[in-house]
């Protein structure tokens, strides 16, 4: 046994502990998400004429759907902020992002607000929407919070976004990276 | 044997199917023509069918007459799609040169031919004349040998360029990835090592020497602004401040004073452009947009950057604010980069009304505003007069506007193109293209998108290189890019240009234009316009990029033959000496 593995053996405990407390502080602020997140607003960001294009292809035109791509300002600025000022409640660096079910598409969900980390457990880089992961569904479904660790490296924790009429029309993903890479997705 | 540059050899022999053109062979002897400081090139090719060892010198040329050759082995990619050989990554060599053919690391079955590209430096005093120098190729106990001979003319091509061609890349982290055995060396110090450093400066180094313009993106579409791109911050709201220029000024110190180009042949010279860090959520949160804070956190870090400028002298480049982000990636809500919706130029206003309360009106340091545009470029052109004045427009669409290089050049604003790169299966003419089509619009420059991104594996499973037109030297245990033969014969076209272009002192501007196009693709000034189509009349929402344009003229595409520019080359240097 060398001695970088009885190390890494020795450490083990503790950073298993440490993994827990992260997930534990994103899982309260993941709480206080659901509470502050207004899903009537979420519901307006994006655009009506952008909904329509959404899910539209054409051979001729691969970038149909997100040329057309648009979001209602206001609402889109007031829920940015809201999840700023969520991800603030965090003592390390974390992104809090907005994700919301795809209406027209029940097996498809997008990601609708990113954050400056740019940091997610799920977004792969550049899709405007993408198949709905079953951690999403669940949290959609049941309005369970969900933790989902992504490697060793990166907790997510799932919480839901409610509408005034009490149904859940959203979720907030908030997530941190135990080594965070300050140069990912700078492009 | 030998090429002119502009034919590229294949590794049996011959020269690649996008270059054939009728009567080319590999000649016997080699004959180039140039002005001074200026590059001359060409290829040589080590035929040997039986294969084996073998050795090529390239003599030297008189010491006196300053000329100093630069040798570089062709590497032939292996095209997936096509299963082809194309010659395109230059691996710097010594002469002479050993090695066996096939050629070990290029593992290309039966190959029977290897490429040299020959880059020779003419400098500015070279006395104008002939000189004569010799290649050597030695194999099987026998050496056969082709003559090179240079004539130099008596034309300089001038060190400002009549067309600047810049090369965009994206961050930093991809560094690590094409140079994986410094990264392994350095470890974690990786990216605050001063290889790191270097490494960034042989880049912006590597397309100066080869008369380009290099342009880095530092931050994301949602924000993130990678280390070593903009000072460190502290504070929030009215004590928001800069705490630390460290990496800024170990990235940026030697671009900005020219330092870092001392080794260049071009000699020391500052860089003309670079993005500023500046976007929707630096150096100003986000979270106060639209309250009092926003405003106080960019004017006061805007400020102090302006003050570090000016005080470190940098006032020769020039400082982009410029958005890159769209609304598609979800980090913000309006479009900065090729804006499609109207309502988005609000955003743009208010930053160059921040811009403005930052920036002394009376500073050295110069602050542009740049827009990359596409959609609705006409309609910017008229909003946004006075507040953009850098305009970076796609190629496609601006050709519709004949109209607009006067008006935009005559309010004083900075006018690029942009589009892609010409992949290695296009003949060898294509990327001149890029080099002649702003000079016979009247504009500044183009941008090729991205220029650093080879793919996954270029050595063996090649796509073309339509996003790159340099490499990584890691593989050759080189530390720093290499070029490619797309870039140099860019390079030369840009010498051509520059060239040309100080003829317009005696001659008419329409003359030279009339007859570069005439000896490129038999056009005229009118055919370099394209009618603008009438899809382009409606609101830019209600097209798509399946609208049909004009059908694209096929002496731009498909017809254009990979000696165009040899012909443009041949009217310079008659202009030449006509002039002397």
């Amino acid at each position: 046994m060398s001695l970088r593995t009885i190390l890494l053996l020795a450490a083990g405990p503790f950073l298993f502990a440490q993994s827990e407390d992260q997930a534990k502080q994103l899982d309260r602020v993941a709480q206080v998400a659901t509470a502050m997140v207004d899903g009537d607003v979420c519901l307006r960001i994006q655009t009506p004429r952008s909904l329509q294009f959404l899910l539209k292809t054409d051979p001729r035109d691969p970038w149909l759907a997100s040329d057309n791509y648009d979001v209602d300002d206001q609402a889109f600025i007031q829920t940015k902020k809201a999840l700023m000022r969520l991800s603030r409640l965090c003592t390390e660096a974390c992104d809090a992002n907005l994700w919301m079910p795809v209406t027209s598409s029940p097996s498809q969900i997008q990601i609708m607000i990113r954050n400056v980390y740019e940091m997610s457990g799920f977004w792969k880089w550049g899709d405007l929407h993408q198949e709905m992961p079953p951690e999403m569904k669940r949290v959609l479904a049941t309005g369970d919070r969900v933790t989902v660790r992504r490697g060793s490296r990166m907790i997510s924790v799932l919480a839901p976004v409610y509408d005034s009429l009490g149904d859940i029309v959203a979720l907030v993903e908030i997530v941190s990276q135990s080594k965070r890479d300050l140069r990912e997705n700078v492009k | 044997m030998g090429l002119p540059e502009h034919l590229r050899p294949d590794p049996f022999g011959g020269i690649v199917e996008a270059d054939r053109v009728t009567g080319a062979a590999p000649a016997h002897q080699i004959v180039l023509e140039s002005g001074r400081a200026a590059y001359a090139s060409c290829h040589l090719i080590a035929i040997l069918p039986e294969g084996g060892a073998y050795g090529l010198e390239v003599q030297g040329f008189p010491a006196e007459s300053g000329l100093q050759t630069d040798l570089y082995r062709e590497w032939f990619h292996f095209l997936t799609a096509s299963k082809r050989f194309y010659p395109d990554a230059l691996v710097p060599v010594q002469s002479s040169y050993r090695s066996a053919m096939p050629e070990p690391d290029n593992r290309i079955p039966h190959q029977t031919a290897q490429a040299f590209w020959v880059d020779i430096w003419v400098p500015a005093n070279t006395r104008p004349g002939t000189y004569k120098t010799t290649a050597t190729l030695k194999a099987g106990g026998g050496a056969a040998s082709i003559p090179i001979t240079l004539r130099v003319i008596g034309a300089t091509v001038p060190a400002e360029d009549a067309v600047a061609i810049d090369h965009n890349s994206y961050g930093t982290s991809w560094l690590a990835d094409d140079y994986p055995s410094l990264r392994d060396r350095l470890g974690a110090d990786f990216f605050a090592s001063d290889e790191f450093f270097t490494l960034i400066h042989s880049y912006h180094r590597i397309f100066y020497e080869n008369r380009g313009v290099f342009h880095q993106l530092g931050y994301g579409h949602a924000g993130k602004v990678g280390p070593e791109f903009a000072p460190r911050l502290e504070g929030s709201g009215k004590n928001k401040h800069i705490v630390d220029w460290t990496l800024f000024d170990r990235q940026y110190g030697p671009l900005f004073d020219g330092s870092a180009f001392a080794t260049s042949r071009r000699g020391p010279k500052p860089i003309p452009f670079v993005y500023l860090p500046i976007n929707p959520e630096w150096p100003a949160s986000f979270l106060w947009w639209g309250e009092p804070g926003y405003e106080k956190e960019f004017v006061n870090v805007v400020s102090a950057m302006e003050r570090h400028f000016r005080e470190k002298g940098w006032t020769a480049t020039r400082f982009e604010m410029f958005f890159n982000h769209k609304k598609r990636y979800k980090g913000f809500p309006w479009d900065g980069d090729e804006a499609r919706f109207v309502r988005d130029y609000d955003y743009i206003r208010e930053y160059a009304r921040l811009l403005k309360l930052a920036v002394p009106a009376d500073t050295p340091v110069k602050f542009v505003t740049r827009a990359d545009v596409s959609w609705t470029m006409e309609r910017q052109f008229k909003e946004l007069a006075g507040i953009i004045n850098f305009w970076v427009c796609g190629g496609g669409e601006f050709g519709w506007y004949d109209y607009a290089p006067r008006m935009l050049k005559e309010r004083g604003d900075i006018v690029w193109i942009y589009g892609g790169t010409p992949a290695v299966t296009e003949p060898s003419s294509h990327i001149t293209l890029q080099v002649l089509r702003p000079w016979m619009w009247g504009i500044d420059g183009f941008v090729h998108w991205q220029t650093t991104a080879p793919g996954a594996d270029p050595w063996f499973q090649f796509e073309g290189g339509s996003e790159a037109l340099v490499y990584p030297g890691d593989r050759f245990g080189i530390a720093a890019p290499i070029p490619s033969i797309r870039l140099k014969i860019q390079r030369n076209a840009v010498q051509d240009i520059t060239l040309l272009n100080t003829y317009r002192k005696t001659q008419p501007i329409e003359r030279l234009r009339a007859e570069a196009a005439r000896h490129f693709n038999e056009t005229t000034t009118k055919d370099w316009w394209t009618p603008k189509p009438a899809f382009a009349s409606k609101d830019p929402l209600e097209w798509t990029n399946a609208d049909e344009a004009s059908p694209e003229d096929p002496r731009f595409g498909s017809t254009l033959d990979a000696a165009a520019w040899q012909r443009v080359r041949a009217y310079v240097l008659e202009l030449a000496q006509e002039v002397k």
